[in-house]
């Protein structure tokens, strides 16, 4: 017995075979919630440690180039108590949301025509080939001759800035319709007609609506395009007008606001994508 | 009762055409399917038999010959065809009754008669309590018992099944084709499946056409001697081995 308890005493440590995975960095490991949460307030916090950094070094005169952030807030809130924001605010979501509807329904009609029928395809291949490689804000001086100057050129700028990626990547969408799907929908009597409307469109919803999300970004590019160049009211507007009183906390209060629009509708977007095909939620 | 042919497929040829060389799928094809048999084409993968059943079903059209269905030309896909793929050929945002209304739908069958089709089939199929599931939330098995009601609901003159079981698991495999087996004796309808297994050949067809490859052609036509009311004990029958063994010979060869 006491030899026993010696010899377990003297028992090497258990041999390992192979290697222990990584908490934080094993590749494309689950990341247990909390991590999520640590990290994700850390990423938020470095950024505001960097700009706080920024605004506030000892050098005398940068807070003219960067605002500390209670200064970007208190512009923030005084835009938004005088009701300049709500008005310029308005005027561009305004803008991008009837050119980027455009931009979407113009897609969705040609994409779907273009995935599903290779005759569509053959007819309108060569002119977006060529068209989509033109950069649209290069057409902003042509607009602004043929528009004038007033809602309909930035509407248009905006559309025709957006068409093209989302006619294009809809029209993968509906060439990732199965063909068992559609050889079905054939043998169960269905024409073209009624292919294309509960086959071909069901299926697609969900990537639409994915393709919408991320050419949504390119839309709000295209504004501030156009309201730099002419405009009387708008966010990017009011930027480049902040810039002749070297008004920096306006700017940054502005650029704020245009990232938290983009979060928005991205959360937006997504809330829309799992109601409607809550058969695709992953 | 008067046999005749329900399905007849006469001299059909199928050459795809590629950028550098042209592929002969099947050549000089002939082949028939009585009414109210259930038939096998057997081959090994790579032979045509997918592709034979594509252009009886319409999806694809011949090189050369014709298909017929009730002396009728096949020009076309058609609800008298009714076809089942081997998987991912359900509608993902429909329910599975909803699937199986689909063909009724196209067909503009009046609500009332639809509904009471839909109930019937998901009895036959014993679908009733997965009536309102997703296909996602559903086994293999419970997703090809619902392509095979929703292929049955417009009433087909022919059943067209291209490899159904072939992605289930062995247990699965054989209550599937069991499961045929009753559906077909319910319903009588005429039924075409293509299939690798040299078992489920001899298990479920009455007939079996053996395919061999490049170019695809009928290799051997051979009756199988048992009664429609076949039970799993067949396959002890040494008949049934015999069988077994003298078709998997003819694939290998």
């Amino acid at each position: 017995m006491v030899a026993d308890a010696d010899a377990s005493d003297r028992a090497p440590a258990l041999r390992t075979r192979g290697r222990r995975p990584s908490t934080l960095l094993g590749i494309r490991t689950e990341l247990a919630v909390r991590w999520r949460i640590v990290l994700g307030v850390l990423g938020v916090a470095s950024v505001f440690a960097l700009w706080a950094y920024a605004a506030y070094r000892p050098q005398a005169g940068s807070s003219v180039l960067v605002p500390s952030p209670a200064r970007t807030w208190h512009a923030l809130s005084q835009m938004w108590s005088a009701g300049t924001l709500r008005s310029d605010l308005a005027a561009s979501a305004q803008r991008v949301a009837i050119g980027y509807s455009i931009s979407v329904a113009l897609g969705i009609v040609l994409g779907i025509a273009i995935g599903s029928f290779a005759s569509v395809e053959a007819f309108l291949e060569p002119q977006l080939g060529f068209l989509r490689y033109i950069p649209a804000t290069a057409l902003t001086p042509l607009f602004l001759l043929w528009l004038g100057i007033d809602e309909s050129p930035k509407i248009w700028l905006i559309a025709v800035g957006t068409v093209f990626y989302n006619v294009l990547m809809i029209a993968d969408v509906a060439r990732n319709v199965p063909r068992e799907m559609l050889n079905a929908a054939y043998t169960l009597g269905a024409g073209r007609r009624t292919i294309l409307r509960r086959v071909i469109l069901p299926h697609s919803w969900p990537g639409i609506i994915d393709v919408a999300r991320i050419n949504l970004a390119a839309a709000w590019l295209m504004l501030v395009v156009a309201e730099l160049l002419a405009a009387q009211k708008g966010l990017a507007y009011q930027i480049n007008l902040a810039q002749r009183f070297r008004a920096v906390d306006t700017m940054f209060a502005l650029l704020i606001v245009f990232g938290v629009i983009g979060l928005i509708s991205d959360l937006a977007l997504r809330a829309l994508r799992n109601r409607l095909a809550a058969w695709a939620r992953p | 009762m008067t046999l005749h042919k329900k399905l007849e497929v006469r001299g059909v040829s199928k050459t795809f055409t590629g950028r550098k060389a042209s592929i002969a799928a099947l050549e000089g094809v002939d082949m028939h399917v009585d009414h109210g048999e259930l038939v096998c084409l057997l081959g090994a993968s790579g032979c045509g038999k997918s592709t034979l059943l594509s252009i009886i079903g319409g999806l694809e059209p011949t090189t050369e010959g014709e298909v017929r269905i009730d002396d009728e030309l096949v020009i076309g896909p058609g609800a008298d065809r009714g076809m089942v793929f081997q998987a991912y050929s359900l509608f993902p945002w429909l329910s599975v009754s909803r699937n199986i209304e689909f063909g009724l739908e196209v067909a503009r069958w009046p609500k009332a008669r639809r509904r009471e089709r839909v109930d019937e089939l998901l009895g036959i199929m014993s679908l009733r309590e997965f009536a309102g599931s997703l296909p996602r939330e559903l086994s293999g098995g419970l997703r090809q018992r619902v392509a095979i009601a929703r292929a049955l609901g417009p009433e087909p003159d022919v059943l067209l099944l291209d490899e159904p079981f072939g992605a289930l698991d062995a247990e699965t495999k054989r209550h599937m084709q069991d499961f045929l087996l009753s559906v077909w004796h319910r319903t009588g309808t005429t039924i075409l499946m293509v299939t690798h297994d040299v078992e489920e050949a001899i298990y479920l067809s009455q007939r079996i056409y053996v395919l061999a490859s490049r170019p695809g052609h009928v290799s051997a036509v051979i009756d199988v001697p048992f009664g429609a009311n076949r039970g799993p004990t067949v396959k002890r029958d040494p008949r049934f081995l015999d069988l077994r063994d003298e078709l998997g010979d003819l694939l290998v060869s």
